[in-house]
């Protein structure tokens, strides 16, 4: 007898945005947000009691996982982020909740699943009355906890917290609580239907070092867990149920890439020499505690880039200035002698997440960054106050985002210069404190060697420029294919920048996503720069390449590559330039494609 | 029993983790303590999250906090330093 195979379902090819570069093949976590049915049933009078202690179980299980989870939060995103959970406990804690489900159990002779669930529904049916959005909203936080309370009635937790072991975790978008949750440290790679660039899974996903693409649509609806997958973060393509074909050539290019990425651990003095002599210094971009470690591990000069707005769970609430000192001063002990660079709360913008704030016509063109702490003076004090303090106890600098000339960089210093004189009166200990400009706006770069006299330091934030260069919001799929960074004007725009800063006698560190790629990096040195600053996972690799070139021929490339007149020129040269020069370094795979159309 | 005018200087309003500072404060006093909307409309146990959202206290809301029992004068001054200090939360 045969017996007949279901057909393996076909192959199927999505495209997303990849935010945490890599190549894996794995097997599906598919993670809903879920909500589990409760059914009716009668108990009898003789088991009232035995059901409330159920009851009462149940919550003490609940609020044991969620000290965990807020435990784990604090480490993993910050203590910020942690907060939210203790709210979430204050509710199990709450007696007002749990004397009303303890009632509903006694006088209908109910399930604790039904009368938790009546309850939790009359809670919510009374919270949707509430007229503000915001608060409306935060009632997601009750949904949460109830359905907390009947998993723990049910006896069994989701299975899947115990599969994430080298699962790709696939979800329509991840909560932080399910962050919190999960241990996402031993996941493969995350992929999710939602988000941008600056969406949770990002984030943890670039802290952790796995691939991550977002943006994907509709994959979880034909993802099941257990189906065999494809992340490719490279080329920002996820392919499910890939064929006998595909996974051989994907097996092939995982072995491929295991020569060129799986690098030996640097020296850890985060200087490398190209090998005309030219010395690089390679610091690091951090954000979330989960990344600090990384610091260290990748042998980084110090920390390029402290995005100190992540210290912030939302927008609207800040920390207080002890807090703040405290996070800071550990970041300078985490930089060591080298020092880091805690660029001002980069608010405002596509940073503010759900806007509690009148949304903007154009937020990206709006009140934000510098803009934003100048507007609201008591959040910058706060802030540099903090890092003037913290500067005692290791070496701190500040840069000062998005700064669109001269004006936006007295008026902060004026009020950075209040503030120390204020801090020094008062016999507050402070250290000796750099101020740089973050040069990411064309304005910025026109006025590059006027600004250049009046700071300490640039920072070159790539990202931004090349949004703000090229009229490309980087958060909007539909225009993917024209934000362009090997554009001839974003090249032009670096090497003026570059440029004024050498002519001035100031450094100049390069911190945008650009300086983690090694082609991108080998053009920056080619423009001029000598220190970037990148993902500490990323070092290794820049490391290498580093190491493998020359300055001189990276500089005659870039000089080539500024007389194109097009992405898609400077493209093409950079493809047969690297291929021809550094055969070794390099693989067509690893260079820009032009199969971009438009 | 005492009571003082509150207002809710944080832009966010009572939102969950601004709730849970001010009912683990009220939790550390004997007295009971309530917060009402002016008009009377809602009343909310402040030892109580669920409660305290119930009121749904926007930022500008401004409510009456009312304490009762041995400790009462610490624990209201405690609740009006929290509400005064917007929970910690800076307002633009």
């Amino acid at each position: 007898m045969i017996m007949e195979a279901s057909p393996k379902p076909e192959e199927r090819r999505w495209q997303g945005l990849s935010v945490s570069e890599g190549l894996v093949i794995g097997r599906v976590l598919r993670i809903h947000k879920g909500t589990r049915h409760a059914y009716p049933a009668r108990i009898e009078v003789g088991d009232v009691e035995s059901e409330i202690n159920r009851f009462r179980e149940a919550i003490e299980q609940a609020k044991e996982q969620l000290l965990g989870i807020k435990e784990h939060a604090a480490k993993l995103l910050g203590e910020a982020h942690s907060y939210i959970f203790d709210a979430h406990l204050l509710m199990l804690e709450d007696r007002q909740l749990s004397e009303e489900i303890e009632s509903y159990i006694t006088k209908r002779r109910a399930n604790a699943e039904w009368a938790v669930k009546v309850i939790g529904d009359r809670l919510l049916s009374v919270y949707a009355e509430i007229k503000d959005d915001y608060l409306r909203e935060r009632g997601s936080d009750i949904e949460d906890v109830i359905h907390r309370v009947l998993e723990a009635l049910s006896g069994e937790r989701p299975s899947y917290l115990d599969s994430v072991q080298d699962a790709v975790i696939v979800s329509e978008d991840l909560l932080p609580s399910a962050v919190a949750e999960l241990n996402l440290e031993h996941a493969r790679a995350l992929v999710t239907d939602a988000g941008g660039w600056t969406s949770h899974t990002a984030i943890i996903a670039r802290g952790l070092a796995i691939p991550a693409m977002v943006g994907l649509e509709d994959l979880c609806q034909h993802a099941r867990t257990g189906d065999q997958i494809i992340v490719d973060a490279y080329k920002g393509e996820v392919i499910l149920h890939p064929s006998a074909a595909t996974l051989e050539s994907c097996h092939t290019e995982i072995a491929g890439r295991k020569g060129t990425t799986a690098v030996a651990a640097p020296s850890g003095t985060g200087i490398v020499q190209t090998r005309d002599g030219v010395q690089i210094r390679l610091r690091a971009n951090v954000e979330l505690p989960a990344e600090f470690k990384g610091v260290r591990k990748y042998g980084a000069m110090g920390i390029g880039l402290y995005r100190s707005e992540f210290l912030l769970a939302q927008p609207g609430v800040l920390l207080s200035e002890e807090k703040q000192y405290e996070t800071y001063a550990e970041v300078a002990q985490l930089a060591g002698a080298d020092g880091a660079v805690v660029r001002l709360f980069d608010l405002g913008g596509d940073k503010s997440g759900e806007s509690v704030i009148d949304s903007e016509r154009n937020p990206a063109l709006g009140l934000r960054a510098i803009r934003f702490c100048l507007r609201n003076e008591i959040v910058l004090r706060t802030q540099v106050r903090a890092i003037m303090r913290a500067a005692s106890k290791g070496r701190l600098d500040i840069v000062l985002p998005m700064v669109a000339d001269v004006a936006d960089v007295n008026r902060a210093q004026a009020i950075i210069a209040e503030e120390r004189s204020k801090l020094e009166a008062s016999g507050i200990e402070c250290g000796p404190v750099r101020i740089g400009a973050m040069i990411e706006v064309p304005s910025a770069v026109m006025t590059a060697e006027k600004i250049a006299r009046v700071v300490d330091f640039f920072e070159l934030g790539t990202n931004d420029l090349v949004q703000y260069v090229l009229a490309v919001d980087r958060g909007n799929d539909k225009v993917a294919d024209w934000f362009r960074t090997l554009h001839p004007a974003v090249l032009d725009s670096l090497g003026r920048t570059l440029k004024a800063a050498r002519d001035a006698g100031i450094p100049a560190i390069v911190c945008g996503e650009m300086a983690s790629t090694p082609v991108y990096a080998v053009i920056l040195v080619g423009l001029g720069a000598t220190d970037l600053s990148m993902t500490p996972s990323s070092i290794p690799r820049v490391t290498k390449v580093m190491a493998g070139i020359d300055a001189a021929d990276a500089q005659a490339i870039a000089t080539e590559c500024l007389r194109c007149a097009s992405a898609d020129e400077v493209e093409k040269l950079v493809r047969e330039e690297f291929m021809t020069r550094w055969p070794n370094l390099f693989t067509a795979k690893t260079l820009p494609s032009t199969n971009l159309s438009r | 029993m005492i009571e003082a005018r509150v207002a809710v200087k944080n832009q966010l309003g009572l939102h969950a983790r601004a709730a849970a500072r001010l009912v683990r404060t009220a939790n550390r006093y004997q007295s009971s303590l309530r917060l009402e909307r002016l008009d009377g409309t809602v009343s909310a146990d402040a030892k109580s999250i669920l409660n305290v959202l119930m009121l749904g206290a926007t930022g500008g809301t401004e409510l009456r906090a009312i304490a009762e029992g041995h400790d009462e004068a610490e624990a209201l001054a405690a609740l009006s330093g929290m509400f005064e200090d917007g929970f910690g939360e800076l307002q633009p």
